[in-house]
């Protein structure tokens, strides 16, 4: 077995030992159930919101009757006025609107899961503004795909996982690195292997488990749904399982060398969160940068965010799942993050060798870029 | 020790072994015990030897047995599936020792192995590195306890301040440095009648005798017949320093 492998294998196998993995992964599935199962089971979440989808005044004017009477239905209807049917049809297919009044108000077209109570209320409302003694409801065609809200919860959802994940493991291979650093193993290690292996094998070891956990998570999670009846299991919901696999694994790439290099400044436990503060900041700021697309997922600055590499693997995800991004987007964006994590796992190689060793007190990044710059025409570097 | 591993790179010549310039799967058939000791704190015993076995690129199932092997012979058979920071520093340092062993390497480089180690962890070391000698595997290992390295060593080196200062083997080494001191017992002699000899330059009483050192290139004899001009003399050997004698006198 190669010593990358056998690196990856023991992070794996001691971490799998211990209880904190366990645990995490079962309060990460607890409150993943509580999301999905709490608010019905309480009655929480009072009106239920749906996006109406207009053109033309008659279908405005059956909007506006059933915005007036959206209390009696217990809902909180959001109108859209559009230029034309077409484009009405089509929010509800990106998953923009819940459902549209087409054909001048004759005709209502609805998302597949959109709210019965969404629909009733624009039928009463339609019903209202056209007045007489109740003409008959308007045929309902509906269109697969979930509806805007829930794709909305379902990105959510997935970003704060796909943060949690990140940040936490990116936040294992800093404190593995230190760890070997701060009892000297890494000595031993050293004389070994090198260090590009060392470093390779930790990254790829604990980078599968985080994977691993998050198949589990996202496997309880369509479970608890699904048997709760909360979460209709459609293609929706497996592309987004789907869709945090790879931006965790993209992301993953990008923030862990990060996080190797900078366990491999500080001598002790203690100034880890210290030497990751910048790190652990922009997750952050991209995380909350990512709600920003979940509200609006076509805005520039979502567009923007989602195609840079360090906003990227929260961002792009968030849009994927809560609405259309175009397929050149979705390409470059892989790409810029792949890009930006090969420079930065070939930064990694380079400095985390140098820098591992010197032990005692932190070194400045800057410092150990210098010593392999000098070091480097002597050729021979591990 | 750390360049001949490859954890440091050197500011000036070269490590060949076999006589070739040393790479990395070469290195890999070396075991090495750091002067910074460490091993994995929450790993198991035997999982740590093994693992480092394998990282040196033996194969899972010779890992095992080697493992096995050596956890008995260094008197931890007992606590192979216990963490390795619930040990007694004592056994940390043998599990230590078996992290550098268990891969039967070609070469032993152990920086202080016997710092930390109890009178039979001492005496278990010296005969696992004697039989290692006598297998042909080159032990290279530093050590303030002299008396055990006079014991243990075909040959020394002193190093002050990055240099070697003295090198060599231990009976030569000794040798070259006698020669120039003479243990002398005179019955009936005045205690200071060494002082009247010109070429002395340093003398103590030890142990009802004299011990001298002459000058460079002194004759002997004058000695001697000062020797017996000062009374009956009973004793005229040459005075072979110790490794710690050896020692002060060349880092001093």
């Amino acid at each position: 077995m190669p010593a990358i492998a056998l690196v990856a294998r023991r992070e794996i196998v001691e971490r799998l030992r211990e209880r904190s993995l366990w645990v995490s992964t079962g309060i990460t599935v607890a409150v993943l159930a509580g999301v999905l199962v709490l608010p019905a089971a309480l009655g929480f979440g009072g009106a239920t919101k749906g996006t109406v989808a207009v053109s033309g005044p008659q279908a405005a004017a059956a909007a506006r009757q059933a915005v007036a009477q959206q209390r009696a239905f217990d809902v909180e209807l959001t109108i859209r006025r559009v230029s034309d049917d077409a484009t009405a049809r089509r929010l509800v297919r990106d998953g923009d609107a819940d459902l549209a009044v087409l054909a001048g108000g004759r005709a209502l077209f609805a998302a597949q899961d959109a709210d019965d109570s969404v629909v009733s209320a624009v039928q009463g409302g339609s019903q209202a503004a056209r007045g007489g003694r109740l003409p008959p409801p308007l045929p309902v065609v509906t269109e697969g795909g979930s509806s805007a809200s829930d794709r909305q919860g379902i990105a959510f959802v997935a970003v704060v996982i796909l943060y949690g994940q990140l940040l936490g493991y990116g936040f294992w291979v800093a404190t593995g690195v230190v760890e070997e650093k701060s009892t000297r193993v890494v000595e031993l290690l050293l004389s070994a292997i090198r260090p590009r292996q060392l470093l390779a094998g930790k990254v790829i070891g604990i980078g599968l488990l985080g994977l691993g956990q998050l198949i589990l998570i996202g496997l309880c999670g369509v479970i608890i749904g699904a048997a709760s009846g909360q979460l209709d299991v459609n293609g929706d919901v497996v592309a987004a399982v789907a869709v945090v696999m790879l931006w965790f694994l993209l992301g993953f790439a990008l923030y862990s060398c990060a996080f190797a290099v900078a366990g491999a400044l500080v001598p002790r436990q203690e100034e880890i969160q210290a030497v990751t503060a910048p790190l652990t900041i922009l997750i952050l700021a991209s995380f909350f940068l990512s709600f920003g697309a979940l509200d609006d997922p076509s805005s520039t600055l979502a567009r923007v965010l989602s195609l840079i590499p360090p906003s990227a693997p929260m961002v792009m995800p968030v849009r994927l799942i809560a609405g259309n991004v175009p397929a050149w987007e979705v390409v470059l964006s892989i790409a810029l993050t792949v890009a930006a994590a090969a420079g930065l796992i070939a930064l990694a190689a380079r400095v985390y060798g140098a820098a591992v060793l010197r032990t005692g007190s932190r070194v400045t990044l800057r410092a150990v870029w210098r010593a392999t710059a000098e070091q480097a025409p002597a050729g021979r570097r591990a | 020790m750390r360049i001949v591993l490859g954890v440091l790179e050197p500011d000036d010549g070269a490590v060949r072994w076999k006589g070739r310039p040393l790479d990395a799967p070469a290195r890999a058939r070396f075991g090495y015990m750091p002067e910074e000791r460490g091993l994995y704190p929450k790993m198991r015993v035997a999982d740590q030897l093994v693992h480092f076995a394998r990282l040196h690129g033996i194969g899972a199932t010779e890992a095992h047995a080697a493992t096995a092997r050596w956890l008995e012979r260094l008197g931890l058979g007992e606590v192979a599936d216990r963490r390795t920071e619930t040990l007694s520093l004592g056994n940390q340092q043998r599990a230590q020792l078996g992290a550098a062993l268990v891969h039967d390497p070609e070469l032993l480089v152990l920086d202080e192995p016997f710092s930390g180690l109890d009178p039979v962890g001492v005496d278990v070391l010296s005969e696992i590195l004697r039989e290692r000698a006598r297998a042909g595997v080159p032990v290279v290992f530093s050590s303030h306890q002299l008396e055990l390295v006079e014991r243990l060593c075909d040959a020394v080196a002193i190093v002050r301040a990055g240099r070697v200062v003295a090198s060599g083997r231990v009976a030569d080494l000794r040798a070259r440095r006698g020669g120039r001191r003479w243990r002398i017992a005179v019955e009936g002699a005045r205690e200071d009648w060494v002082a009247s000899v010109p070429s002395v330059l340093v003398a103590h009483v030890d142990d009802g005798a004299v011990v001298v050192e002459l000058e460079e290139g002194a004759d002997e004899q004058a000695l001697l017949d000062a020797a017996r001009r000062a009374g009956r003399v009973r004793r005229f050997t040459p005075e072979e320093p110790t490794l710690a004698q050896l020692f002060r006198e060349v880092v001093a």
